[in-house]
C-alpha cells in the first residue's frame, strides 16, 4: 500500500524527469549540429564569394594590362594597356580620272584613269614618347631614282620629349607649304594648287618642332625648324647627290584668336615659312593643274653640245599662308616666292651665264558644306553618313579656287625657250565633293588654265580645260 | 662669293636646341617605390619623413609614388618595364630576377647595403580568431581536418613563400625527412580554401571576409590586424619555429640613370637604415636592425626560433628551384592535393 502511495509516484516522476532531460539534451545537440552546419555553409558561401571576388580582381588586372585592339574610322590599331606602345594600320587609295578638252592634239595629255595615290601607312609609338611613321606609295607612275625612292614617301621617327619640344628625323614633308602639309587624303581639290610646285615636298633631315598653347594642329603657336638635304622646287629626295650643303627650313604658324571667346575667329590660322640653302644640280619643270608641263629649263643629255641649265647657288623661299574656317565655310590662301641661282652650264647661247631667278605662285580656295558640316583643314565627318534607307546622304561640299604661277622674265631666253615654255599660268576651278562618310569621298573638279607665252605648243596656246574625278577611301 | 650654310653650324644649332629638354623639364623630383603587399602603411609614413628630410637637406621637393602587390608579380612588372627607381620587395629572389632577366641592376646588388640590403626583418606567425576556437598552437595544428588555413599563392606572393618554407622547415626539423615534410605541406594546402595573389589579399580574406580559422601571415601584418583592423577580434599565435624573413631593398640602376634620380634614390634607401627610418619600421611592426631601436621595441615582438633561408634552405636560388619553379614541389603538392 505504502509502495503504491510513495514509491510509484517517485518512480513515475523520476522517469518523466529523465525523459524530459534526455529530450532537452537531444534538442541541444540538434541545435549545436544545426549551428555547425550553418557555420560550414556560411564559410562555403564566403569562400565562393571571395573566389569570385579574386577572379574579378584578376580579370580587372588582366584588362588593365592587356593590349587592346580597335577598328574605327581613324584606322586599325593595337595598343598596350598603358598606351605606351601603339601600332596603327592606316592608308588611303585614290582612283582618279582626268579628261581633257582637245586632248587629241599632239603634245597634250591623254584622257586617263589612274591610281593617283595608293598609300599604306604604318605608324605607331614605342616607349611612350617615340612615334614612327612609314608611308609607302604604289600609285600610278611612282618610280624610284638614284636620288629619290618615291615608293617611300614618309619614313621618320619623332621623339616627343615635350609638346613644346620634339625632334623628328627621317624622310618627311619639309615644313613650308600649307597645302603640302595637308594630308593628301584631305585635299579640297583633286590636285594641289601652284604654290606646292615652288615649295619642297619630302626631304631627308632632322627637325625640331613643337606647339605652345594647345595640341598640334590647333595650338596657339606651332613652330618647326629643320636641316635637310635640300630639294628642287616641288621635288622630293632621300639622298644628296649634288652637293654638300644643307637647307634650313622653318615655319611658324599661329591660331592667334584661339583663346578668344569669339567662335568666328577661333579657326583663323596664319603662318609664314621659308627655306634657305645652297643647291646645285638639276632644276625642275612646272606643270599645270592637269599635271602637264608648261615651263621647263633648257636641258640636254649632252651639255657639251647643247644648252643645259642647272641649279648653282643660293635657293631661298618665303611662303606666307593662312586659312579660315567658320561653320561650313572655309577659306584657304597662300603665296610663295622661290629664288634660285641657276647657270646655263651647257653649250650654245648664254653658256656660262648665271642668274638668280625668282618665281612666284599663289592660290586662294573657298569651300562651303551645303549639308552644314563644320569645315576643317583636317578630315571632315559627315553629320549623316550616306545611308539612303535611313535618310543619310553624306556631306556635300562645293569649292572654288583661283591661282597662278609666274616665271621670272629673266628666265628667257637663256635659261628657257619662250617658244615652248609659258611665262605664267593662271587657273580657276570648281569642285563638288561628296563625303559619303568619314572614310569615303568622291570629288568632281573642273579646272581651266590659261598660259602666257609659249604659243608654239598647242597646250600653251589653247590652255587647259580638264575634268577630274576621284573616288577615295581613307582610314 | 657663295653664302654657304655650314653643316657644322647647323649641327651646333640643333645640338644647342637639344639641350632644351633638360631646361624645360626641370621640376620637382619624383621616385617610384615598387614594393610588396603589406608595406603600404610603412612606406606612406616613411615617404613623408624622407621627403621632409630631403627637402631640408637639398631644398628639392620630393614626391614618392608607391606601387604594391604580390612580390613576384611586382618583380615581373619591373622586368616588363615598370619604371621603379627603387624596389623594396619581400624576398631577394624577386630582385635577383630583376637583375638577371631585366638586366636592370648588377647581380651583386645585395652587397650594396648593410645586412644583405635588408634594413628590417620580419617573420611568419599565425593570426587566429578571438579565443582561438580551433586551439591552434603550432604548425601541426594546421593540417588537422576541419581547420581552414588562409595563405596566399607562393607563385605570386613573396610572403606566401616565406609561409611555405617556414612550414616545410618545421616539419623537416621535426622529422628529418624531406618526404614527410612534403606530405605535411600537401596536407596543409588541402586545408587552404582560397589562394590570394598577395599577403594583403589574404589578410582581407581572413579579417574582412571572415573566412578561415587561421591566417599564416607576416608578423607585421598580423600585429596590424590585431591592433588596427579588428581590435579584440584576433589573437597572435607564435609557432615553435618560424623563419627569418629579410625583405630586401635596392636601387634600380637602369631607371635611376635614365631618370637622373641616382642620388635621391640611394639616399632614400640609406634613410631606411638611420635611426629615424628604423623607428618608422618598428612602429609598423617590422623588426628593426639597429640595436638601439630593436632594444626599444623588443617587447613588441615574440621570441621565436627562426630558420634562415641561407642556413636551412641553401639560399633563395636553391629554395626556388626546389619548391617554386615550374613543376617543383609546390606544383606537385598543390595540384595533387586539390
Amino acid at each position: 500500500m505504502q509502495f503504491k502511495q510513495t514509491i510509484l509516484p517517485a518512480v513515475l516522476v523520476g522517469s518523466l524527469s529523465a525523459a524530459t532531460s534526455l529530450f532537452a539534451d537531444e534538442a541541444a545537440e540538434t541545435a549545436k549540429e544545426l549551428r555547425k552546419q550553418i557555420q560550414e555553409l556560411d564559410q562555403k558561401v564566403r569562400i565562393l564569394e571571395r573566389k569570385s571576388e579574386i577572379d574579378k580582381e584578376a580579370a580587372t588586372e588582366k584588362s588593365r594590362t592587356a593590349a587592346s585592339v580597335s577598328a574605327r574610322a581613324g584606322g586599325f590599331s593595337i595598343r598596350s594597356a598603358d598606351t605606351n606602345f601603339v601600332l596603327k594600320l592606316r592608308g588611303y587609295i585614290q582612283a582618279d580620272s582626268r579628261f581633257f578638252a582637245d586632248d587629241h592634239v599632239g603634245g597634250t595629255a591623254n584622257d586617263t584613269f589612274l591610281l593617283r595615290r595608293v598609300r599604306p601607312i604604318i605608324e605607331g609609338t614605342v616607349f611612350e614618347k617615340y612615334d614612327f611613321r612609314l608611308m609607302l606609295d604604289f600609285g600610278s607612275g611612282v618610280t624610284a631614282s638614284a636620288a629619290n625612292n618615291s615608293y617611300v614617301q614618309d619614313a621618320y621617327v619623332t621623339a616627343r620629349f615635350l609638346p613644346q619640344f620634339q625632334i623628328q628625323a627621317g624622310k618627311f614633308k619639309e615644313p613650308v607649304d600649307l597645302e603640302r602639309l595637308q594630308s593628301g587624303a584631305n585635299l579640297l581639290f583633286v590636285e594641289r594648287g601652284y604654290p606646292t610646285q615652288l615649295a619642297p615636298n619630302r626631304d631627308v633631315g632632322v627637325q625640331v618642332q613643337g606647339d605652345f598653347g594647345g595640341a598640334a594642329g590647333s595650338s596657339l603657336i606651332s613652330y618647326a625648324v629643320g636641316a635637310f638635304n635640300g630639294v628642287a622646287d616641288g621635288g622630293s629626295g632621300d639622298i644628296e647627290t649634288a652637293d654638300d650643303e644643307k637647307d634650313i627650313a622653318a615655319r611658324l604658324f599661329s591660331h592667334p584668336f584661339k583663346n578668344l571667346d569669339v567662335d568666328a575667329l577661333r579657326e583663323l590660322g596664319l603662318g609664314i615659312a621659308g627655306t634657305y640653302g645652297d643647291q646645285d644640280g638639276s632644276v625642275r619643270s612646272y606643270t599645270s593643274i592637269g599635271q602637264q608641263r608648261f615651263f621647263g629649263y633648257r636641258s640636254s643629255a649632252t651639255p657639251a653640245t647643247a644648252a643645259n641649265v642647272v641649279a648653282n647657288g643660293i635657293h631661298w623661299r618665303v611662303a606666307p599662308q593662312g586659312y579660315y574656317y567658320y561653320g561650313p565655310f572655309g577659306l584657304f590662301a597662300e603665296y610663295i616666292v622661290s629664288e634660285q641661282d641657276v647657270q646655263q652650264a651647257g653649250a650654245g647661247t648664254g653658256a656660262g651665264t648665271i642668274a638668280s631667278l625668282r618665281h612666284t605662285a599663289w592660290t586662294v580656295a573657298a569651300s562651303f558644306f551645303l549639308t552644314g558640316e563644320e569645315n576643317s583643314f583636317k578630315a571632315v565627318t559627315p553629320r549623316n553618313a550616306f545611308q539612303p534607307a535611313s535618310g543619310g546622304w553624306g556631306a556635300w561640299e562645293v569649292a572654288a579656287r583661283v591661282g597662278g604661277l609666274d616665271i621670272d622674265d629673266d628666265a628667257f631666253p637663256v635659261f628657257a625657250n619662250s617658244a615652248t615654255s609659258a611665262t605664267s599660268a593662271f587657273s580657276w576651278g570648281l569642285g563638288l565633293n561628296w563625303h559619303l562618310n568619314r572614310n569615303v569621298k568622291v570629288n568632281l573638279n573642273y579646272d581651266q588654265t590659261d598660259f602666257k607665252g609659249g604659243a608654239a605648243t598647242d597646250l600653251l596656246a589653247k590652255g587647259e580645260k580638264a575634268i577630274f574625278t576621284r573616288a577615295q577611301i581613307s582610314f | 662669293m657663295k653664302n654657304k650654310l655650314s653643316f657644322r653650324s647647323l649641327f651646333i644649332l640643333l645640338m644647342a636646341l637639344g639641350l632644351l629638354p633638360g631646361a624645360l623639364t626641370a621640376k620637382d623630383v619624383t621616385l617610384l617605390n615598387v614594393s610588396y603587399d603589406p608595406t603600404r602603411e610603412l612606406y606612406e609614413d616613411f615617404n613623408k619623413a624622407f621627403a621632409k628630410h630631403w627637402e631640408a637637406k637639398t631644398g628639392e621637393k620630393l614626391s614618392v609614388k608607391q606601387s604594391h602587390g604580390g612580390s613576384g608579380k611586382q618583380a615581373r612588372g619591373v622586368i616588363d618595364g615598370l619604371q621603379a627607381d627603387v624596389v623594396t620587395l619581400a624576398l631577394a629572389y624577386d630582385i635577383d630576377a630583376i637583375a638577371e632577366r631585366g638586366k636592370s641592376l648588377p647581380k651583386d646588388w645585395q652587397k650594396r647595403l648593410p645586412n644583405n640590403s635588408s634594413p628590417y626583418t620580419s617573420t611568419i606567425v599565425f593570426l587566429v580568431r578571438k579565443g582561438n576556437p580551433k586551439g591552434i598552437k603550432d604548425w601541426n595544428d594546421l593540417i588537422k581536418p576541419g581547420v581552414s588555413v588562409i595563405t596566399p599563392n607562393p607563385k605570386t606572393s613573396g610572403g606566401a613563400r616565406w609561409n611555405y618554407l617556414a612550414a616545410y622547415g618545421y616539419e623537416l626539423k621535426r622529422t628529418g625527412d624531406a618526404a614527410k615534410a612534403r606530405d605535411f605541406l600537401k596536407a596543409l594546402f588541402k586545408n587552404v580554401p582560397v589562394l590570394d595573389t598577395g599577403a594583403r589579399g589574404a589578410t582581407t580574406t581572413f579579417v574582412q571576409r571572415g573566412i578561415g580559422d587561421v591566417l599564416i601571415a607576416w608578423e607585421n601584418e598580423a600585429i596590424l590586424a590585431i591592433k588596427e583592423l579588428g581590435k579584440g577580434e584576433f589573437e597572435l599565435v607564435a609557432p615553435s619555429i618560424s623563419i627569418l624573413a629579410e625583405p630586401p631593398v635596392t636601387v634600380v640602376d637602369r631607371v635611376v640613370k635614365k631618370r637622373g634620380t641616382e642620388v635621391v634614390a640611394k639616399a632614400y634607401l640609406d634613410y631606411l637604415y638611420t635611426e629615424a627610418g628604423q623607428e618608422i619600421a618598428a612602429i609598423h611592426y617590422y623588426r628593426p636592425r639597429l640595436e638601439s631601436v630593436a632594444a626599444k621595441h623588443a617587447s613588441s615582438f615574440p621570441s621565436i626560433k627562426l630558420l634562415t633561408i641561407d642556413g636551412d634552405f641553401g639560399g633563395w636560388a636553391a629554395a626556388h628551384a626546389a619548391h617554386f619553379s615550374e613543376g617543383a614541389v609546390f606544383d606537385q603538392i598543390y595540384q595533387s592535393g586539390k
